[in-house]
């Protein structure tokens, strides 16, 4: 019992990571209907800039986590201007490439300016985790499941309870509409891709004491959180959460029963069974109903 | 007006781009130009960085002391990407250049096996740095290697762990990429020549994120001492801090990714007291400290593994193309067989008919994180 609530709680944890990651590539898939390529850079940059700040210049980690997320909120509004606004008005593909091309961008500038030794973040506690009844607990991966869970909450009240969210979900549905009634698409995919940006930091700074900071971490985390997202069903908020959680315990518990080295097997292998079977994920809506 | 300062312009261009180049290639000409295929990029970056190091580190040397056959040598680097498509790409690209005589490849077996069908149709010596022993026994008669292969390691860690830690019920973890799976093989053949069956073999996925089914299957089986063949130190970092919460503290015995700084700066005190074997360690012997001192004073970091083969290979290539007073392959890859006795930063070379140059390990213990010398073990076969 011990074994199998381990591996769910340590499914969980990483699960939520993939959630956090996917959360992002649904919203910008829903402002622009282009997937963001580059998200899981987000991440990077983030646990790259707590290095910077509470490792190398040794500030306070809170101050870090403030300055770095103020910094990614800097970076998604010149991410938006630099990668997609030029390009709002082509096809989704020049959109896709310019992601592709921003993240090989921010890795090798990254690597250029940081090298390329894997990098050792502190936690933000100072104690590791607890044991309760054999079971123990990552006090990094609680914290992970805590942000989680709060943001998807403040996520839920900031789209529907507030006006600027349902602006925002004006502009995800309908731009053209949207315009119309005299909301600002261009401001709105512009804090949409702010918010990704934050959010993807964030899930850089959680991370990082667990994964370690690397150039490449974002784009194994993305891979992942892809996947979550499409098995939740693209483009929907719960979804993302949903599918990377279940995603995490899959494969977890795939690894432990069934074999460790085909771990991220499972992952695309349970992708390629929703897409086969059910293409529109958990709670993704069929394309022709959407018509 | 303008259109006659356009067309100065373009005849200066011209005359340049028709004249640089030629100019460029006539200085080039007096150096004498080693390939090298290194993982710049990808996983695998940081060692790829060391490995430059120390190839730069001994051309430098080399030239200082009059070059090869009477001209400096000049390294042409390209980038393996970590991977194996990368590194066959980039074997290719210097393969290409036909005034190249000899090569030094990637650390990484994998990679080896990539670019050895290429490697054997070109025809010219590559030193590498892989420990999978398939690699030099598998007729490709210009692969040859600067680093104690598997066989030896394994038999080191199986002596090790069951003779002197006294343990008799085994584990072993390992990559499934080329080196992890050998490694895990002759470990397995190893123990058994004690009367040892492993009571787990665990394989996992390089870049693994998570290592919590490894550790509570190691929990399970009961093992007292654990053998791992683990590429990369981020794996290493994540499974030792792992297995540490997850109340796992049995005997490690590390392949010497263990002991690279990298896997010491990134576990902490997750790896303090464990062992692994390792190629290279500054206090193995003087070439060794001569070579630590060298690196540092010019790098400012304790040198490992990945620069100092890379080192040894720059430095045993200008002896045999030296030696061999051409640069003919047949001749080089003579001479490089023909290396008995040279004290290098790994130990002292003596290549075999294989292309191996180096016969055993070092035993070293991670004490509070600091890499303490146990003892070298040679074996003669």
């Amino acid at each position: 019992m011990g074994f199998a609530l381990q591996l769910f709680f340590t499914g969980i944890g990483i699960g939520a990571i993939y959630a956090l990651v996917a959360l992002g590539f649904v919203l910008i898939y829903r402002a622009t209907n282009v997937v963001n390529f580059a998200q899981g850079d987000f991440a990077m940059l983030g646990a790259f800039a707590m290095i910077l700040l509470a490792v190398d210049l040794n500030w306070p980690y809170w101050l870090s986590i403030i300055i770095t997320l103020a910094g990614l909120i800097v970076f998604g509004a010149l991410f938006n201007l630099g990668v997609y606004y030029p390009l709002r008005h082509r096809s989704f593909l020049p959109v896709i490439i310019s992601t592709i091309g921003a993240s090989i961008l921010l890795e090798n500038g990254v690597l250029f300016a940081y090298g390329p030794a894997p990098q050792s973040l502190p936690g933000m506690f100072e104690t590791q985790g607890f044991n309760i009844g054999g079971v123990f607990f990552d006090s990094q991966y609680l914290l992970i499941l805590v942000v989680t869970v709060v943001m998807v909450a403040l996520q839920y009240l900031f789209f529907e309870r507030t006006l600027i969210g349902k602006k925002l979900q004006a502009t995800s549905q309908d731009k053209e509409m949207a315009s119309l009634l005299g909301i600002p698409v261009a401001m709105m995919i512009m804090l949409t891709f702010i918010y990704s940006a934050t959010l993807g930091g964030l899930a850089g700074i959680l991370v990082g004491p667990i994964l370690f900071v690397s150039v490449g971490m974002g784009s194994s985390i993305a891979l992942k959180a892809f996947a979550a997202s499409i098995i939740g069903g693209f483009g929907d908020v719960t979804g993302a959460v949903v599918g990377g959680l279940a995603l995490g315990v899959i494969e977890t518990f795939g690894a432990a029963y069934i074999s460790v080295p085909y771990k991220d097997g499972f992952a695309f292998l349970v992708l390629f069974v929703f897409l086969l079977i059910r293409p529109q994920g958990f709670f993704g809506e069929r394309v022709a109903e959407k018509a | 007006m303008r259109t006659t300062r356009t067309a100065a312009v373009i005849v200066v261009f011209a005359w340049l781009g028709v004249w640089l180049p030629g100019a460029s290639a006539a200085w080039a000409a007096d150096a004498l130009k080693i390939g090298m295929v290194a993982p710049l990029t990808g996983p695998g970056a940081f060692s790829g960085q060391l490995q430059s190091n120390g190839a730069k580190l001994a051309v430098a040397e080399v030239n200082k002391a009059g070059g090869v056959l009477g001209r400096p040598i000049e390294l042409v680097t390209e980038d393996d990407q970590t991977t194996n498509p990368g590194a066959v790409l980039a074997f290719s690209k210097l393969a290409g250049d036909s005034d190249i005589p000899a090569f030094l490849g990637p650390i990484r077996s994998t990679q080896v096996h990539a670019i050895a069908p290429d490697v054997l149709k070109l025809g010219k010596p590559v030193m590498f740095g892989g420990t999978d022993p398939v690699l030099t026994h598998m007729g490709n008669l210009w692969l040859f290697r600067f680093r104690p292969n598997d066989t030896y390691s394994a038999r080191v860690i199986a002596d090790f762990g069951t003779n002197t830690l006294g343990k008799k019920k085994w584990a072993i973890v390992h990559s499934t990429d080329a080196f992890g799976t050998s490694g895990m093989k002759y470990l397995t053949e190893s123990l058994k020549s004690l009367g040892i069956n492993p009571v787990l073999i665990q394989g996992y996925s390089n870049n693994s994120q998570d290592f919590t089914p490894v550790a509570l299957a190691l929990k399970q089986s009961g093992a007292e001492v654990m053998g791992s063949y683990m590429t990369f130190e981020a794996d290493v970092g994540i499974l030792a801090k792992q297995l540490r919460q997850l109340g796992v503290n049995i005997a490690w015995v590390g392949s010497p990714s263990n002991a690279t700084t990298n896997a010491l700066k990134l576990a902490g005190p997750a790896l303090y007291g464990t062992f692994a074997v390792a190629d290279f360690n500054r206090d193995s012997g003087p070439a060794a400290k001569e070579f630590a001192a060298k690196y540092e004073a010019a790098y400012k970091v304790p040198p490992d593994i990945f620069a100092s083969w890379a080192y040894d290979a720059v430095h045993v290539l200008a002896v045999a193309l030296n030696n061999a007073k051409g640069v003919e392959p047949d001749k080089v890859r003579a001479a490089i067989l023909e290396v008995n006795g040279y004290q290098g930063a790994e130990g002292t070379y003596r290549f075999d008919k294989n292309g191996d140059g180096l016969h055993g390990y070092n035993i070293i213990k991670n004490d509070n994180g600091t890499i303490a010398f146990d003892k070298h073990i040679d074996f003669n076969d």
